[in-house]
């Protein structure tokens, strides 16, 4: 079996998931306004056409010079951002996911294409051509953005629900997943969201607008946002489809996603309240403070679905395939024979302050299989989580991890490793002293093999016969 | 690398190196011009001519820069794609290996962006030189900075034997005495191409004033002819600190028919502005072998690159891989997106040019 080991980097007091989490965010935001933005703008250009709404013309002009600049070049560059980031955090997830779906990627990527020659036709001609060939390019525009949203969407929720590709390997079985319906229809609905509050802030910045324009201009984008009354129903179709363990979760199981599933949920509904019955119902007038404001709702919406969309993959970030910490399930059984470390070539940084071999058997250990979710002292730090333990508990604990917390991947790797693990976090909980007595003799490594024998190889969670391409 | 690249390597292999390849130049294309433009910029500004008329093609670059910085970027996602399926492991190393320093590309890119609009605003002109040029230089370091990663990249790649040793030292920069010339060779061949679609805008705005188009057309050609000859030389210096082991690959009966057609498109290119140049005029003619020089010339660098870098890993260990992920299903929606999607880019442009009102 072929295990390939990259360099790993530090990030510091940093989570990876964090770093990841964060462009993610940021680039998921800026992209959902552009796919939104795309068939707002096709809907005012209606409206400015058919007569409903005049002062809508100059209104799309603006916008759209708004979303050439920040979609354009942030959106765009922060994509290409997050597939380098993505290398960073963990390369053989990005690596499967490229491996599997490469040319559903690239079918995206003629859709890029389109919506950048589209859009930059409408940017730099679209006050030079007739309306019917605005309005025509502005619906080419919406058209790729969305379906850059259709492609992608299918990849990202395939990492949750891969659905029949678990046993088939048919990329269709995997992209079609029980989540993908759910997700792109809430996903577009996000969008015609995000764009219409963009379109609050917009409207009044144009300068030469009077309020009655402004409060029209509102009005019709308050119109976008009037599909957020299925938001809760769309909600309960994607938990629905997802595997029950990750319900769970989200609805108690741990602290911290109950918490952003809230902060999602909470701004969801505060600006779907204010769009529904005060926009459209009450057609209050909205100045641009408030405009930013709702935005920044809207951002947080973003952050809290994004967190729990990553969160509820765990143990995983490729479903019943690879865990969280980049070994394939099919690994772990030969991880625990041969070593998780034994073709690790990369040195140890920092080694000569470790007091003994262990300990630095601990810490590469702890890089190869703990530091892509956890610090040492800083973001989730195991010193910290491990701190009250005794030295039995921790090898108790760890040996059966999956079971300790179901959201975590079993331990996979040989007794001394786990011991060395062990080791590791007690030297950094007593200060790290210079000196540090080595452990273990054949009775305890045996007793390790024993709970991690009794454990298990496969995952805490309920999951599908091994026999899927986790085995790969 | 005994059969004309790609035809001696295995099926999907070659599939895959072709595709690479082919998206590969069509990504340098925007690239040449933003590279090139951005410095084309920055040398008007430092040694202005004396008079008063402002430089056309400083004019028409700073138009265009930003969309050819977005054509760019989604041009290189294609390539970027296939470069993972081809050299996932070498690539990825490198990436890691270089850490903070290779991920600063992603705001570098963003400041440059937003440094070229900078530079297309109407205002710009209007500055004093003082303020306008760290602006322009700014944009073109950025892209310099972006060019030197991904050689430093490239070339940390293929070089396995560092990695224990650069990652145990804790640097972020791979020294190399190829990295320079190397990066010398890529913004030199940046030049002629930039020209190129300089010259079709110039002859395209210039349509029926033949005042205009001879003063532009000495300027231009001038230009690109300075890249082509910059670029000769660079690559010369770069084939001489290529190892000599290396410097085999091009006689190789894979590299070397690719070698001849490089230097065949680039002496075609050099005629073409020379007969440009001597006639005083564009000519949709001539700038098409120009262009045809340059998409030669391209793909006949990216193939000997290309071989170069087979030839430095151990390639038919990858074929494996290479085979299992063309198991995956989806080219043909992949194709049938293509011709869809490029039907659709080509109606957009129709649109334009049908929907055009010349008083609006």
């Amino acid at each position: 079996m072929e295990i390939p080991y990259y360099p790993i980097n530090d990030f510091g007091p940093l989570m990876k998931g964090l770093v990841i989490g964060a462009l993610g965010i940021f680039h998921v935001f800026l992209a959902q306004f552009a796919i939104g933005g795309g068939f707002l703008l096709c809907y005012y250009e209606w409206l400015s056409q058919s007569g409903r709404c005049r002062v809508a013309r100059r209104f799309v002009d603006g916008f759209f010079k708004l979303l050439v600049l920040i979609s354009f070049v942030v959106g765009a560059v922060t994509g290409v951002g997050m597939w380098f980031t993505s290398i960073q955090i963990s390369p053989r997830t990005i690596g499967l996911m490229v491996d599997e779906f490469h040319w559903l990627w690239a079918t995206e990527w003629t859709f890029f294409c389109l919506e950048i020659v589209a859009g930059y036709c409408f940017y730099r001609y679209g006050t030079r051509v007739d309306d019917r060939s605005r309005l025509a390019l502005l619906g080419l525009y919406a058209l790729a953005a969305w379906f850059s949203l259709f492609w992608i969407n299918g990849i990202l929720s395939w990492q949750l629900t891969p659905g029949g590709w678990i046993g088939t390997g048919s990329i269709w079985e995997g992209f079609f997943n029980p989540s993908f319906w759910p997700s792109l229809i809430f996903r577009s609905i996000t969008c015609m969201t995000i764009a219409a509050l963009v379109a609050c802030v917009v409207a009044n910045l144009i300068p030469e607008l009077t309020r009655d324009e402004r409060a029209e201009l509102i009005t019709k984008a308050s119109h976008f946002m009037a599909p957020m009354v299925l938001m809760p129903l769309l909600g309960l179709w994607y938990f629905g489809s997802i595997p029950p363990e990750s319900r769970e979760w989200v609805l108690g199981g741990s602290v911290a996603m109950t918490l952003f599933l809230n902060l999602g949920v909470g701004a969801s509904a505060l600006i779907g309240g204010y769009a529904l019955f005060g926009l459209l119902r009450q057609r209050l007038y909205v100045n641009a403070a408030t405009g930013m404001l709702l935005c920044s709702l809207a951002l947080l919406a973003t952050a809290g679905g994004e967190f729990v969309r990553e969160g509820v993959r765990k143990p995983f970030t490729v479903r019943d395939t690879l865990y969280s910490n980049a070994i394939l399930t099919g690994e772990v059984a030969y991880l625990r024979e041969v070593g998780s470390t034994t073709a690790d070539l990369y040195p140890l940084l920092g080694a000569n302050e470790l007091p003994n071999e262990q300990i630095r058997l601990g810490a590469k250990v702890f890089r190869f299989q703990c530091s892509i979710c956890h610090t040492l002292d800083g973001a989730n730090g195991l010193r910290h989580l491990t701190a009250a333990w005794s030295d039995d508990q921790k090898r108790i604990m760890i040996a059966r991890l999956q079971h300790t917390k179901t959201f975590m991947p079993p331990f996979a790797g040989t007794p001394q490793e786990l011991e060395a693990l062990v080791q590791h976090l007690s030297w950094h909980n007593s200060g790290q002293p210079e000196a540090w007595p080595q452990t273990g003799d054949s009775e305890l490594f045996d007793s390790i093999g024993e709970m991690l024998a009794d454990a298990g190889a496969g995952p805490g969670v309920a999951s599908l016969p091994q026999e899927g391409r986790g085995q790969r | 690398m005994s059969s004309l690249f790609p035809f001696g390597f295995p099926g999907p292999t070659a599939f895959y190196l072709f595709l690479y390849v082919a998206t590969l130049v069509l990504h340098w294309v925007f690239m040449n011009y933003v590279l090139a433009g951005s410095g084309y910029v920055v040398v008007v500004g430092l040694f202005p001519t004396n008079t008063d008329r402002p430089d056309p093609i400083a004019g028409i670059l700073r138009e265009w820069l930003p969309f050819m910085l977005s054509g760019a970027i989604t041009a290189g996602i294609a390539p970027l794609l296939f470069l993972q399926i081809l050299y996932q492991y070498e690539f990825y190393s490198a990436n890691l290996l270089l850490f903070h320093r290779w991920m600063a590309i992603v705001p570098t890119l963003i400041a440059g962006f937003y440094l070229l609009y900078v530079v297309r605003s109407a205002r710009f002109s209007g500055w004093p030189p003082v303020t306008r040029m760290p602006i322009a230089i700014g944009a073109c370091a950025c892209f310099v900075f972006v060019a030197w990663s991904w050689t430093e990249n490239h070339l940390l790649s293929l070089n396995e034997s560092v990695w224990t040793d650069l990652y145990g030292s804790n640097r972020i920069i791979y020294r190399s005495k190829l990295v320079v010339p190397r990066l010398a060779m890529w913004c030199s061949m940046a030049v002629a191409p930039m020209a190129t679609i300089v010259g079709w805008q110039l002859w395209y705005a210039a349509r029926g004033n033949a005042a205009a188009t001879t003063s532009n057309t000495r300027r231009v050609g001038i230009v690109a002819l300075a890249g082509l000859v910059l670029f000769v030389f660079a690559a010369g210096i770069y084939g001489w600190v290529l190892p000599p082991a290396e410097r085999q690959v091009f006689g190789q009966p894979a590299a070397w028919p690719y070698l001849l057609l490089a230097a065949f498109a680039l002496a075609l290119q050099a005629t073409s502005w020379i007969a440009q140049l001597s006639r005083g005029r564009l000519s949709a003619g001539w700038l098409t072998l120009a262009s045809l020089g340059v998409v030669g010339a391209h793909a006949g660098v990216a193939v000997v690159r290309e071989c170069l870098r087979i030839a430095a890993l151990d390639f038919a260990g990858l074929y494996p891989r290479h085979a299992e992920a063309s198991q995956n299903g989806g080219l043909p929606v992949f194709l049938f997106f293509f011709v869809v999607t490029s039907a659709l880019i080509g109606l957009s442009l129709r649109i334009v040019s049908r929907g055009w009102q010349e008083d609006p």
